[in-house]
């Protein structure tokens, strides 16, 4: 009887599925390219290799992640990368950590601005985050106009692995112990399940909405360092496309394209890595960059067929 | 008795791991009203939804005069002879009332693949007239009609095409009194017609005047039926339960002394459109009701009490001296609000119980500062199991629970942030007499305790049976308050509210 009735649930519509989706995902491609470069994709330098090109995604995904569990959409943060690069090279000829500071601050800033027309105007983020992108992406073009905007001559000497890897990792960490244990993840679900439920069960949705717009910004400006000691200068392009990087990689994680209760907080981590791995490995079997787009395009597709919460509705807040 | 038109046999159908209906056979005969019974989450709507094409039973088979049916969706349905008319509103706004009558039907008016509006409107005029519905104008858009007359335009697109079997779901309890004479005009005529009414209803003194016979269903389970000229309302409440009721329904003191302390002050509450300078005191241990016609304005006083009214004027303040304003700080000071609109305003529909039992509460489940996902657990279980809420466990999501079942979640959320003012607007709407005892029986307990209540509410005997105090509104103002007695009729306090 008991196998039965469970037998009755259409197969992608149970939790089970849900959850080991995205880690099957995972390994399915960690083994393909594995087996499509003779093993090549995880020798010692390729894995450096992903592992460099994989801490801005990281960091970055971490706002979106909490905008996104809302209901919300962000697609300012590719132009936000860029500004915040500006910014962080501009300052590190003089001093590195206000460098730093004012990146954070920039971020800060524009989030805010995406906050308050999405909050206090009431335009869909979707709107709203499309407009600063394009916005924003004028200042970037024309602040790097006649050359690309140089950091200090040493910024470069901060790219260490030591580095790298402990600014992601202390940011993962602190996000997740902030989600996770202070009821903010339980709020901003709430939020994105049923905003005006959470509202009558005394979250404040708007003060929420601006902090975590605000939060998201910020991150960005600290992913903003990590571009910017990596590359030692900004060119007009920088952070060209992250925002739909940053929107597949969620998704490839398992995260519902309209955020709430069924969010993660391992959908970050899962996304992230399991699209850098796919587009080193497209890249190492020298597929062009057209079809590349082609493929992520194609899976992104599917994924967000497979994961989105058909209960909450498609609605972008 | 006549020959069977509808023939159910082994209707089956799960959401999930939930038996919403059981393998339930059931016969209809030509020519009667067959009326469906039992309580919230027992599977009328279900059953009734597998047989019009809302749902698609998991096994089965409906046979209709002979021939099995298996509607894919409503329209469908319609075409093999079965047609719904619903609780909610059925309709679809920004559609011309033409259009929301043959919608889904309109190639009947499209040749050549270009559909003729002007047939389709005279048609769906000469419908309406035929209804005596005569001021409804088949061009207008819906949205110029109000609830009711909408409702009468879905009885039109519901039945003008004679269906073998109507289903009336619920559809009373959003009725005024015209419209139900409307609809029982419809349901006798198609009995008369040698057709079938199905009918569900909770209110069961309808049940038995309008129909022939009684179903009852109970856990997706068929129990039984029986003639409606046999039976009396505690009859059909012994079926539907399971077990006799127990006479104290409601509480049956009548001299208790509500203490003098004040704990919550509303003074000339203002809220343009819905409430007009409307004061109330609030005592220590005090059931206060209000009730009211549905428009006069109370269910936006329980909104302005807690903070949660746009544009409010006037103060609403506690014992202590503070204002409420805002709904956290209202929730901080100890006030918990249940709104009448329970999947919107009280529930966050999509996420589970524990989230949603948890959500105001969250500050206090934590231990120094860190909220542990095991103390949620442990903090949802032990309310959900304090109102034997009927799930699966904790993780299950809202959306799979019954309209009682719902409540009791509500009503968990509130006893386990322990808050002393408890607003409650329509606690028992749509709700089934197991959990409505169980919820007057939780009122009084919180009123010995010195919690303080104030009950919303459109169900007259509710208020006479459970208040200290009943303020009746009118137009957005008071309209006379009555103290508790046994003498205090129904008819003393509708006499106040038109």
């Amino acid at each position: 009887m008991e196998n039965e009735k469970k037998m009755k649930t259409p197969f992608m519509e149970r939790p089970i599925i849900r959850n080991i989706m995205p880690f099957a995902g995972f390994i399915f491609i960690v083994v393909l390219f594995a087996v499509l470069t003779n093993g090549q994709l995880y020798s010692m330098g390729s894995l450096k290799l992903l592992l460099s090109q994989s801490y801005v995604l990281l960091i970055s995904c971490v706002g979106v992640f909490m905008v996104m569990t809302m209901g919300g959409l962000d697609f300012s943060q590719g132009s936000m990368l860029g500004i915040c690069s500006v910014v962080v090279c501009y300052l590190s000829n003089y001093n590195i950590l206000l460098a730093i500071l004012c990146g954070v601050l920039t971020g800060g800033i524009i989030g805010l601005i995406n906050g308050f027309f999405n909050v206090k105007r009431k335009i869909t983020s979707f709107i709203v985050t499309i407009c600063n992108m394009y916005l924003i992406r004028g200042i970037v073009a024309y602040a790097t106009t006649k050359t690309p905007v140089y950091g200090a001559s040493n910024i470069t000497s901060y790219n260490t692995l030591a580095v790298n890897l402990t600014f992601t990792i202390a940011i993962l960490l602190i996000a997740f112990a902030i989600f996770q244990y202070t009821g903010l993840g339980n709020r901003l679900k709430a939020i994105g399940a049923g905003e005006t439920a959470a509202r009558f069960a005394g979250v404040r949705v708007e003060k929420t909405k601006m902090l975590v717009y605000a939060a998201a910004g910020m991150i960005t400006g600290l992913a903003a360092f990590i571009n910017s000691i990596k590359v030692g200068s900004v060119t007009s392009t920088a952070g060209n496309q992250l925002e739909t990087q940053i929107m597949i990689a969620l998704v490839l994680g398992g995260m519902p394209v309209n955020g709430g209760a069924k969010v993660k907080f391992y959908n970050i981590i899962l996304g992230a890595m399991t699209y850098k791995i796919l587009i080193a490995g497209l890249v190492m079997l020298g597929i062009e960059p057209k079809t590349q787009q082609l493929i992520t395009g194609i899976v992104f597709l599917i994924m967000v067929a497979v994961f989105a919460d058909r209960d909450t509705g498609m609605i972008v807040k | 008795m006549s020959e069977v038109l509808l023939h159910a046999e082994k209707i089956d159908k799960n959401f999930g791991v939930t038996h919403a209906v059981d393998h339930v056979t059931l016969d209809f005969f030509k020519g009667e009203i067959h009326a469906l019974i039992g309580e919230n989450g027992s599977g009328k709507s279900t059953f009734t939804s597998c047989l019009t094409g809302i749902y698609h039973k998991d096994s089965g088979t409906f046979t209709l005069n002979g021939k099995e049916i298996n509607a894919k969706n409503q329209v469908d349905g319609n075409y093999q002879g079965v047609a719904v008319i619903v609780q909610e509103i059925g309709t679809l706004s920004g559609l011309s009332v033409a259009e929301n009558i043959f919608l889904g039907k309109e190639d009947e008016f499209t040749k050549f693949g270009v559909k003729n509006t002007n047939a389709m409107n005279k048609k769906a005029q000469e419908l309406l007239d035929a209804y005596g519905f005569n001021y409804i104008k088949a061009t207008e858009l819906i949205d110029n009609y109000n609830f009711e007359d909408r409702k009468l335009i879905e009885i039109v697109k519901a039945t003008h095409f004679k269906p073998q079997i109507l289903v009336v779901d619920e559809t009373t309890t959003a009725l005024g009194e015209k419209g139900r004479i409307e609809l029982f005009k419809v349901m006798k005529q198609t009995r008369d017609d040698g057709r079938c009414v199905i009918f569900i209803s909770h209110d069961l003194d309808e049940v038995i005047e309008q129909s022939d016979n009684i179903s009852v269903l109970r856990d997706g389970v068929f129990i039984g039926t029986v003639k409606s000229s046999d039976v009396n309302t505690d009859d059909l409440k012994k079926l539907m339960v399971g077990r006799e009721m127990s006479n104290n329904y409601y509480r049956t003191d009548y001299d208790e002394v509500v203490s003098d302390e004040v704990v919550l002050k509303g003074e000339n509450l203002t809220v343009p459109g819905e409430i007009d300078d409307f004061s109330i005191e609030l005592h220590k241990g005090e059931i206060i009701g209000i009730g009211g016609l549905s428009e006069c304005g109370m269910h936006e006083v329980g909104k302005a009490l807690f903070g949660a009214s746009y544009d409010r004027e006037g103060t609403v303040t506690l014992a202590d001296g503070t204002k409420i304003n805002d709904i956290k700080t209202a929730i901080d000071h100890s006030i918990a609000y249940a709104s009448k609109d329970r999947d919107n305003e009280s529930l966050v529909i999509n996420d589970t119980i524990q989230d949603n039992i948890c959500l105001p509460s969250l500050e206090d489940i934590k231990r120094n500062h860190i909220l542990h996902g095991k103390d949620e657990k442990a903090f949802a279980e032990k309310f959900a199991k304090q109102m034997s809420t009927k799930m699966e466990g904790v993780h299950q999501f809202m959306s799979a629970l019954s309209g009682g079942n719902k409540q009791k979640v509500v009503l968990a959320r509130w006893i386990g942030k322990d808050s002393d003012i408890i607003i409650l607007d329509s606690p028992t709407r749509g709700i089934d007499v197991k959990v409505k005892a169980d919820i007057y029986q939780m009122m009084d307990t919180m009123r010995k305790n010195g919690k303080s209540i104030i009950m919303i509410s459109e169900e007259i005997p509710e208020l006479l049976g459970m208040a200290d105090r009943i303020i009746i509104m009118k137009d957005g103002r008071q309209n006379g308050e009555f103290k508790r007695s046994e003498d205090l009729k129904d008819t003393d306090l509708i006499a106040n509210m038109v």
